[in-house]
């Protein structure tokens, strides 16, 4: 065995309790598969929140609208990359593409990923910004001229049909990324959910949690994001728009939270014969990250913030620093939900008699660097698609400008 | 844009969406081995590739050609679900003379703890011991026969393997009762205790041979004099509602004051 390997083995065992089988000492999902669902998460939540102005015609939302797709989009590029760091073999990931194997979930997550980039969100960014690009070439020149001729593949066409056409087509796809966003998710939950083996991942509750959770970190995201960037641009923050979305905050963790709630009462109530490993494991190794992290910060505080922000009547600028701190704290107890999951997961022993404990490394291609590194990534990318594709209402350039709220 | 007809963009985007597609099925037909799918959702031509390898394990089968005397002792021992080369490693190239080294010997202490060295997961009643307690300085083999593992002496008594329940019932009410009183041992279990399990009493009724209210004590109870004995009685049929009487008692240690 390799030395450093068995220094790292030795460390491990040093943090194991009772009894466990010879391969759970060392967890094999690390916090890059905690990242994954994290992400996409985000994804499916920015676009169900994009949709609920499209399709449920809130007007009140419309200034986060390009936003929050755009948000998607940054985020959906980084999606398969924690898991592709994950695997040995990185470069045979593509053969799922090539033989495809229905009966298995896992294989086909590049079917859903590859469903959802290109047939939804693409798609809608496209219809939805087409006639922008082109009028963007029309007032640029040199190699952004270029760009914007190629990312619009060339169209030109902005007579007031073809307009209208765009809007039909976004709200098409929006109707068919609704149930795909679901899916997305959904199958991210599904994938843990089916875990026969596992008694703390293996409930049909599974995806309709991750699902809400999913919604909370989306909205949540995009009000950060709308909150920054628009004090970065210097502009003013539509309070509407605000209020909005922090009632669908509200609304949607009050849903989570009583998905969770239901799902615990309901495995207290079963009481399986794994009851008491779990009942162990977060009352030792998952209690400040479950209990404090996950449900205190990041669930009940950010409630009781949001309600007292929505309900009582809070000055606007008071209202606003609220509504970001309790967004702040819901994305730190997301995390925690994703890391409780996935590390906690697999933290006790199969014989129900013992639990390990994860050791984060620092650097390494699974460390906390290159978990870092993917958490940031996702910025980046938005930081460029908001360069080249803006989403402001002041980056319009047709005469369709939506009437200022 | 002319009403009626396909939209331009339309037709820009549906290009895209041909070219990915149409680069997918070329490129499906250059990377998807032959064999593929023949068999099932993998590549027929591994299992080719995996039964070319050179035959390392014989079997052993093909050890009793040549060593009948110690398959013979082997197989009618503790150890006979072991195969030979579980202990002497792959030894097809010895089996077909072609090997100029005989397998080695395992002599070392290593092999028999990965099996024997107590481990809470092991099943109960499996042999095993703590290494460092039992006897340290020596090699295994010089006192058990690998072939032939017998604890050096058969024990006498139901106590030599089950001596927890043994110390527990002599300190207990129900000292003065042999184990055979409520258990039928075959003196096979004494061999292959696994394959001949004694019986268990199963049913009320059992224990109200001797407890039940208004049955004489036996005289001889499975060849047990209990006349001597003070055995303290109950209403059989209301004692305990219809519950198996050791689900309340410890039938090793009953207690009821
Ligand atoms: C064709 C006959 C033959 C077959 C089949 C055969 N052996 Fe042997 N084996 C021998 C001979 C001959 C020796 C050398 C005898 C000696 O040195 O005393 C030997 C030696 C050995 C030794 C070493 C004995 C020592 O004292 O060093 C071991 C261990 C052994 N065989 C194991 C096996 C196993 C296990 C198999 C079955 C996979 C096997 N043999 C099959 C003929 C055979
Ligand atoms: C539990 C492990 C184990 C198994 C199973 C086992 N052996 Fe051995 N065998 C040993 C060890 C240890 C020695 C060395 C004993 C010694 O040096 O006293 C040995 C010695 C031998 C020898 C040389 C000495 C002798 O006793 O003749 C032969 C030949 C042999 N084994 C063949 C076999 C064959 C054939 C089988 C299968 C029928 C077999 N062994 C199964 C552990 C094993
Ligand atoms: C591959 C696992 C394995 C290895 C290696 C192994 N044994 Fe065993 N041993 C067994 C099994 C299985 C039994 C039978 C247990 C039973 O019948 O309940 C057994 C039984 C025994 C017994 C009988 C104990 C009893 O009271 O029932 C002894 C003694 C023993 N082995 C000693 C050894 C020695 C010495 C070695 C090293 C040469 C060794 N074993 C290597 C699996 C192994
Ligand atoms: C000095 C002789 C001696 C040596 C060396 C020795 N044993 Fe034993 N072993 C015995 C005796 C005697 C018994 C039966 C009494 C007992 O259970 O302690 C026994 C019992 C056993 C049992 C059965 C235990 C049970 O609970 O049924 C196993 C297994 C065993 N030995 C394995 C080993 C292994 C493995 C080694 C080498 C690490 C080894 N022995 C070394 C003498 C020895
Ligand atoms: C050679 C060791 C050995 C001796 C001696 C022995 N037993 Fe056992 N006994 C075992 C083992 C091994 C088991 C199986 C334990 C298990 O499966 O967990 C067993 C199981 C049992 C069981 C449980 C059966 C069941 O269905 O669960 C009873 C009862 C029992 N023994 C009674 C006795 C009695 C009575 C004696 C004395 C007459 C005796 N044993 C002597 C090894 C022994
Ligand atoms: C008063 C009757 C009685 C006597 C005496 C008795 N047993 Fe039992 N024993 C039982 C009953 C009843 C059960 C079944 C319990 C059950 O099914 O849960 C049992 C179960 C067992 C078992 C299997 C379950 C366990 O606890 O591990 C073993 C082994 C066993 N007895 C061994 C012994 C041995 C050895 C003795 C003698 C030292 C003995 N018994 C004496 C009544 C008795
Ligand atoms: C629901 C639990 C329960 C069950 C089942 C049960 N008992 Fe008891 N038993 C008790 C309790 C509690 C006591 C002590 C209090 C008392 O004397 O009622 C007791 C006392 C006794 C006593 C001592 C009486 C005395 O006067 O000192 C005997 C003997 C006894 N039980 C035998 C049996 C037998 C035989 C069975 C099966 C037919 C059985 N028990 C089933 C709970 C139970
Ligand atoms: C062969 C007769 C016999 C059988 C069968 C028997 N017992 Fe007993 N039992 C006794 C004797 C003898 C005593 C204790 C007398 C004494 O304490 O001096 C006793 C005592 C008890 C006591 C009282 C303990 C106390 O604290 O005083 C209980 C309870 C008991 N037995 C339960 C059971 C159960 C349960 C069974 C069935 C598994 C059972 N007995 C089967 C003979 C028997």
């Amino acid at each position: 065995m390799n030395p450093a390997h068995k220094a790292q083995l030795e460390a491990a065992l040093q943090q194991v309790t009772g009894f466990i089988y010879p391969n759970e000492a060392e967890l094999h999902w690390s916090i890059l598969v905690v990242i994954y669902p994290y992400i996409t998460g985000l994804v499916a939540g920015a676009f169900i929140l994009a949709s609920l102005e499209k399709v449920f015609k809130v007007k009140d939302l419309q200034p986060t609208y390009r936003l929050a797709l755009l948000t998607a989009l940054a985020f959906v590029f980084v999606a398969p990359l924690p898991l592709q760091a994950h695997l040995g073999h990185p470069e045979r990931a593509f053969e799922i593409f090539l033989t495809p194997n229905p009966a298995s979930a896992m294989a086909m997550f590049g079917f859903v990923y590859a469903w959802y980039l290109m047939v939804v969100l693409l798609l809608e960014i496209w219809f939805e910004f087409r006639e922008d690009m082109v009028r963007w070439r029309q007032q640029s020149r040199g190699l952004k001229k270029l760009f914007y001729w190629l990312i619009s593949l060339g169209s030109r066409d902005v007579s007031p049909e073809a307009v209208a056409f765009d809007h039909k087509a976004v709200y098409a796809i929006t109707i068919l990324g609704i149930p795909s966003a679901f899916l997305l998710h959904g199958y991210v939950g599904f994938i843990f959910g089916s875990v026969k083996a596992n008694p703390f991942w293996s409930s049909v509750l599974m995806p309709i949690v991750f699902l809400f959770s999913a919604i909370v970190s989306g909205i949540s995201l995009v009000l950060i994001l709308y909150y920054v960037t628009t004090l970065i641009r210097r502009k003013t923050l539509d309070q509407k728009c605000l209020n909005a979305l922090a009632a669908f905050l509200f609304y949607a963790l009050i849903i989570d939270l009583s998905l969770e709630l239901l799902d615990f009462i309901h495995r207290l109530y079963e009481s399986e014969e794994s009851i008491e490993i779990l009942a162990e494991l977060i009352f030792s190794k998952l209690f400040i990250s479950l209990a404090i992290v996950q449900i205190l910060l990041g669930t009940i505080g950010p409630l009781l913030l949001l309600a007292f922000a929505l309900f009582t009547g809070l000055p606007n600028e008071l209202k606003r620093l609220a509504f970001f701190i309790a967004a702040i704290f819901i994305q730190v107890g997301i995390f925690s939900t994703r890391w409780n999951v996935v590390i906690g997961g697999q933290l006790f022993s199969k014989s129900f008699r013992g639990l390990t404990a994860y050791k984060l490394e620092l650097g390494g291609q699974e460390g906390l660097l290159a978990a870092l590194g993917l958490l940031i990534l996702p910025f980046v990318i938005l930081y460029v698609l908001l360069k080249l594709l803006p989403p402001w209402d002041d980056a319009r350039t047709s005469d369709t400008k939506p009437l200022e709220g | 844009m002319k009403s009626g007809k396909i939209p331009n963009q339309v037709l820009q985007v549906g290009l895209v969406f041909l070219i990915v597609g149409a680069t997918m099925i070329l490129v499906r037909q250059r990377f998807i081995p032959e064999s593929f799918g023949e068999l099932g959702h993998y590549r027929a031509d591994a299992v080719e590739v995996n039964a070319s390898h050179e035959i390392q394990f014989a079997g052993w089968q093909a050890c009793a050609e040549c060593h009948d005397d110690v398959v013979a002792t082997k197989n009618s021992s503790f150890h006979r679900t072991l195969s030979c080369e579980t202990c002497h490693g792959p030894a097809a190239e010895h089996a077909r003379e072609e090997a100029e080294e005989d397998p080695p010997l395992p002599t070392g202490k290593e092999l028999c703890l990965t099996c024997h060295r107590y481990l809470v997961s092991r099943p109960t009643g499996f042999p095993q011991i703590i290494e460092d307690r039992h006897e340290p300085a020596k090699a295994c083999h010089s006192c058990h026969d690998p072939h032939d593992p017998v604890p050096s002496e058969r024990p006498e008594s139901c106590a030599g393997c089950h001596a927890t329940i043994s110390r527990v019932i002599a300190v207990s009410h129900h000292a003065p009762l042999d184990c055979e009183v409520c258990h039928e041992a075959e003196p096979e279990h004494f061999l292959r205790p696994r394959a001949h399990l004694p019986r268990k009493p199963f049913e009320r009724d059992f224990c109200g041979n001797c407890h039940a209210a208004g049955i004489e004590t036996p005289a001889n109870f499975r060849g047990v004099d209990l006349t001597a004995l003070d055995i303290p009685k109950i209403e059989q049929d209301t004692h305990g509602g219809t519950l198996l009487c050791w689900q309340c008692h410890y039938q090793h240690s009953p207690e009821a004051r």
